[in-house]
């Protein structure tokens, strides 16, 4: 990943690297065209200087002749020394051009400082006329001398002009360069901040896109961003928390659908509560009274009333209490042939009521008052519509690990689609009775309190009666079904 | 947007940068050769061909001839000089060349006592050895190696044969030449000379001028005047023909007269060719030049080797104007 740190650094890097590429290469040559320029004048000098050296000499000689003084003496042979000296730098100027003339230009030199020491030696042994003429001959070849320095200047001049031509038309082509460079440097420096700002703003730009949305509450759409930097960790950051925002959104929908069911549900076990205490006033004081009309009943000779008072007291008093607490199976077949007295009272001759329970089973638990809705269930199809009567069989069977309670009637059954609907606790409740919810709601008791679907099962088919079976574990599946069913 | 920005920025790059590397080509190329530097000169024999007479047909002849032959010997020639006739100049460059202490000195001969100083005294100092070409001096006075160029005697012979029988062996001649005649002028007329005088019927008068333009005019003019019945006109040096014949044809015609001249003169061939001009000697001026560049490079080369002092010979032939009239 770069930064955008990286990023500046590289655009300053390549904009200094070029800029330091170009300032070197121009130094380069302009050093170059500077040593050229240096070594041409150096050229003109050193040949100026010989001319300079030889009149010197002269000027010493004539001194030397006319007064031949220690002093003239050194003085001359110094400014010789000169001559010679500039005669050697002179004789380094040498090249395939000027050979034959800068050969001439030395011996000439050669000549005119052999003319000078004659010149000096005649005077010396006092040959003053000889001296003389040798002295005249050397300021002819002084002349010589500074006019063949001229010469030599013309010809260098000459073989150096298309060399000069050359420098200056390379500066003009410099200055043109210097212009495109110019031109170009700009271009690129435009495009390349270009292509830098661009690589900046559109991630930025993009972000902003994406921030909209977010803003606008669009929360499924990823955000993207083309780049490779700071703002794609930005863009991948704010993703993950677009990803977090979408997630705890869901979430709190659902608490919120939750909270509502939740009251809903608050308000309907209000609701039903009210009822049970409406439905509750004061049961005690009716058991009382059904107690007393036993009594009475026995007093005064009815027997049968007096019994059927008792069971239905003790029906009721079983109602009271087991409600909502497991109870043995042996208290509620108890319970379950109290009620059937009743139910034989109502309809002594139509009512053939079989019970085969097998009484090992009878000391498993079992959730209270399970056993009487069913039976209720079994007398209202069977018995009640059935002007001839029917009958009710009731089994407890023991099948190893489980006990099986059979139910079984001989009323006019149901069809397949009715008994599906029983069995998802479906049903609408019709003509009054509460079969329905009394099923489901014995259904579902029996599903919590063993912590597992398919207890119940029922065997019908139109015009052949119902057989509804439940298949009891000896031992009760998981710790909180029990929890459960104590509620 | 953004694209057609870049690729506008990117294409203003791309033709700015092809104008670039353009320019810089131009100013990086490598520049104009300077010459080569050498430390010491290559040993080769430095010569120097000097003449009065720069760059007229017959020198410039001469110096090719002489240069190529130096090419070929791989000696170093330079070809120096005055231009129409400047003794002092030429005596200055010989001067020069003496002092320079060159190899070897290729001079035309000029037969006057500083001439004669220079190369007697000076280079024999030096001892620079000094061949004359096309233009003798007497050799005991120069201590000339020796000589390359046309028997100048010969030359006078031919061509006064040549205008006896033009002139059917009668009539007046006219010789006109320098007044401090030169010594190859001596010879042409020597040598002429020695043809008329066994015609008794041909009578040769010499007229005599300077080297200056009026001065040839002026005498043209005189002989012309002295001699109204002279047919033959011999320019013994070339140089005054042009003057010569501008003065004539000022005058009257040119045709009737026989003229006869040598070579050696800027305008002579040329005037030959418009026929102007009757006849001339014609030399060889490029054997000339390279004989002596040859004989100079033997006599460096081995000083032990004489010289013939009587010099080399190189041919002559007489070329006459195309319609004969």
């Amino acid at each position: 990943m770069k930064t955008i740190q990286q990023k500046i650094w590289m655009l300053v890097a390549i904009v200094l690297f070029v800029m330091i590429a170009i300032w070197l290469t121009l130094t380069f040559y302009n050093q170059k065209t500077q040593d050229q320029y240096n070594e041409i004048l150096q050229r003109y000098l050193e040949m100026n200087e010989v001319t300079n050296a030889s009149q010197q000499v002269i000027t010493d000689l004539n001194n030397f002749l006319i007064d031949p003084s220690f002093n003239n003496e050194s003085s001359l042979s110094s400014s010789t020394r000169n001559v010679l000296a500039a005669q050697s730098a002179v004789s380094e100027l040498r090249n395939e051009e000027n050979d034959f003339i800068l050969t001439n230009y030395i011996n000439l030199i050669d000549s005119f400082v052999e003319t000078v020491e004659r010149s000096v030696s005649y005077q010396n042994a006092g040959d003053a006329d000889s001296s003389l003429a040798e002295f005249s001959e050397a300021n002819r070849i002084s002349t010589y001398i500074s006019e063949m320095t001229l010469s030599i200047i013309d010809s260098e001049l000459k073989s150096y002009e298309s060399f000069y031509r050359d420098i200056i038309a390379k500066s003009d082509d410099l200055n043109q360069m210097g212009i495109w460079l110019f031109l170009m440097m700009t271009s690129f420096l435009l495009l390349l901040a270009y292509l830098f700002s661009l690589s900046i703003t559109r991630p930025v730009h993009q972000l902003r896109k994406a921030a909209n949305e977010l803003s606008k509450g669009r929360f499924d759409l990823p955000i993207k961003v083309d780049s490779n930097d700071e703002i794609s960790f930005l863009a991948r950051t704010f993703d993950n928390m677009r990803v977090s925002v979408n997630n705890l959104f869901a979430e709190t929908q659902m608490k919120a659908q939750l909270e509502i069911e939740l009251q809903e549900n608050k308000l309907l076990l209000q609701e039903s509560q009210l009822r049970i205490l409406q439905s509750q006033i004061n049961p005690h004081f009716l058991f009382n009274t059904l107690n007393t009309l036993s009594k009475k009943a026995y007093l005064e000779g009815s027997e049968e009333t007096s019994d059927l008072l008792v069971n239905v007291a003790g029906l009721f008093r079983y109602n009271l209490k087991r409600m909502d607490r497991p109870v043995t199976l042996y208290e509620e077949v108890v319970v379950l042939k109290q009620y059937m007295e009743i139910q034989k009272a109502r309809f002594p001759d139509r009512l053939h009521f079989h019970t085969e329970v097998d009484d090992s089973c009878l000391t498993i638990e079992i959730p209270g008052l399970t056993l009487q809705p069913l039976i209720e269930n079994a007398v209202i199809h069977a018995i009640e519509p059935q002007e001839d009567g029917g009958h009710i069989w009731f089994r407890i069977i023991d099948q190893e690990e489980e006990v099986r309670i059979e139910i079984e009637d001989s009323g006019g059954g149901m069809s397949f689609d009715k008994r599906k609907q029983l069995l998802e606790g479906t049903i609408i409740p019709e003509n009054g009775h509460s079969t329905g919810i009394g099923f489901s709601n014995v259904m579902k008791r029996l599903a919590l309190f063993y912590s597992r679907e398919s207890i119940v099962s029922i065997d019908s088919e139109e015009g052949r009666g119902t057989k509804i079976m439940l298949k009891l574990p000896k031992t009760r599946g998981i710790a909180d079904a029990g929890e459960a069913a104590d509620r | 947007m953004r694209k057609k920005v870049i690729i506008v920025l990117l294409s203003l790059s791309a033709i700015f940068l092809v104008f670039t590397i353009a320019s810089a080509e131009k100013v990086f190329r490598p520049s104009t050769e300077l010459p080569k530097s050498v430390s010491t000169t290559n040993g080769s024999p430095r010569l120097v061909l000097i003449t009065q007479e720069l760059e007229t047909s017959f020198w410039d002849e001469v110096a090719a001839g002489a240069k190529n032959m130096a090419l070929e010997e791989g000696a170093q020639l330079e070809v120096w000089g005055s231009y129409g006739t400047n003794s002092d100049e030429f005596l200055k460059k010989l001067e020069l060349a003496i002092h320079s202490k060159m190899d070897g000195i290729i001079v035309q001969g000029l037969d006057t006592e500083a001439f004669n100083e220079l190369t007697k005294v000076k280079a024999a100092f030096y001892g620079i050895p000094i061949i004359t070409v096309a233009n003798d001096v007497p050799k005991q006075e120069s201590l000339r190696k020796t000589y390359v160029g046309s028997d100048q005697f010969d030359a006078g012979n031919l061509l006064a044969k040549e205008l006896l029988i033009d002139m059917e062996h009668q009539g007046e001649i006219i010789i006109l030449s320098d007044e401090d005649s030169q010594y190859y002028q001596q010879q042409r007329i020597a040598g002429m000379m020695d043809v008329f005088k066994a015609y008794p019927a041909v009578t040769v008068t010499n007229s005599q001028t300077s080297s200056s333009k009026e001065q040839v005019v002026a005498a043209a003019q005189d002989f012309l005047n002295k001699s109204p019945d002279a047919k033959g006109i011999v320019a013994v040096n070339a140089n005054h023909l042009a003057a010569m014949l501008q003065e004539i044809s000022r005058r009257t015609q040119v045709e009737p007269y026989h003229i006869y001249s040598f070579d050696d003169g800027p305008d002579a061939l040329a005037l030959l060719e418009q026929g102007e001009v009757d006849a001339l000697i014609r030399q060889s001026p490029e054997e000339m030049g390279k004989k002596s560049v040859e004989l100079m490079i033997d006599w460096i080369a081995s000083e032990s080797e004489p010289l013939d002092t009587e010099g080399y010979i190189t041919d002559i032939e007489l070329v006459k104007r195309v319609d004969g009239s």
